[in-house]
């Protein structure tokens, strides 16, 4: 008991001084700077860059090998500028230490916020306004003149009047709840007095002359 | 059916409501079927008061409504504006009656000091 206390107690400080030590490897390795530069190293990095570009160059065409240079003469140009900056900063300003964004165009774009979707506290009207069209809206009444009647015995089809505003989706469906048919179609027309004229299509295994005698229209 | 009442209605629940409505619309359909093919004087006749159902039938169905929903919203902070009072719009921007009556502490002090004397003459 005693040795394992010893052996997890020598573990835990064992690491701390590791990490500790890799931290004070990394700040020697960093070259010396004026003032607090925490740039990463970019010296040591340029000449590895060096040499890889030199290894890259003999490979590849020359308009890639000159995209390659521009990006990395574009990111030296960036970190160098980060330095710079703060080593005005950190010069000028005894406390303030305030990165300014840096440009890359000169445009200025509108930057992307948050817009999270509608969470009301409260609903503004208490309730919500009723639905008008019903099926019983829809579905004023029905057409029982002779050519509409021709139609229900010859094309398996009734004709009601419905409401103005009534598409042939709603009368579709409103046809469907209220007498129990299936609909193979709907065509509908604005008659000259204003209402709105529907010829529904009954499919083959509903009978219109039943659903006539029915409704009553026979 | 009989007559449709109001007072009746109100004592029905909202799923009875429903029901009942829905039975009055296809009621009216039908008269209005027999309108189209030549009914009775009686139908014709029925389709007013029929009409006139549906719409106490909905009044009453509202109303329920919005008494639950104001019991509902009744100690809450934030209403809906229809459950708010209505008043006018100016008055709804006035001052509250409380905050016409708040005095400074410096005003307060001199009611306090110099408060309105009432006098009573002897006769």
């Amino acid at each position: 008991m005693p040795s394992k206390k010893g052996g997890t107690k020598g573990k835990q400080p064992a690491p701390a001084p590791d990490a500790a030590a890799t931290v004070a490897k990394k700040m020697d390795s960093e070259p010396v700077k004026k003032k607090t530069s925490k740039a990463s190293p970019p010296l040591p990095k340029e000449s590895v860059r060096a040499k890889r570009v030199k290894k890259v160059k003999s490979d590849l065409k020359p308009r890639e090998i000159r995209k390659i240079v521009k990006e990395k003469a574009r990111k030296l140009a960036i970190s160098k500028a980060l330095r710079t900056q703060k080593k005005v900063f950190t010069i000028g300003d005894s406390g303030r230490k305030r990165v300014r964004k840096i440009r890359t165009t000169v445009r200025f774009v509108r930057p992307r916020t948050l817009r999270p979707p509608r969470n009301p506290k409260f609903p503004r009207k208490a309730i919500p306004k009723r639905c008008r069209m019903d099926m019983y809206s829809i579905i004023q009444y029905p057409l029982a003149t002779e050519s509409a009647m021709k139609k229900i015995e010859d094309n398996n089809t009734l004709v009601f009047i419905v409401h103005t505003k009534a598409n042939k989706y709603q009368i579709k469906a409103a046809i469907m709840n209220l007498y129990d048919v299936k609909v193979s179609k709907v065509n509908t027309l604005v008659r000259p007095d204003g209402k709105k004229k529907a010829y529904v299509v009954l499919k083959k295994d509903s009978d219109a002359l039943d659903v006539a005698n029915r409704i009553g229209i026979i | 059916m009989g007559k449709v009442k109001c007072s009746d209605l109100r004592t029905k629940k909202k799923e009875e409501l429903t029901k009942q409505l829905e039975e009055l619309k296809s009621e009216l359909q039908g008269l209005r079927v027999a309108k189209v093919t030549g009914g009775a004087a009686s139908k014709l006749s029925k389709i007013r008061v029929v009409r006139k159902a549906v719409a106490r039938v909905y009044i009453v169905m509202h109303q329920k409504q919005k008494e639950n929903l104001r019991k509902f919203y009744k100690n809450k902070k934030l209403k809906p504006l229809d459950l708010r009072p209505k008043k006018t719009r100016a008055r709804r921007r006035a001052l509250t009656k409380h905050e016409t009556n708040l005095k400074t502490p410096k005003l307060l002090k001199k009611l306090r000091a110099f408060p309105q004397r009432v006098y009573a003459v002897k006769a």
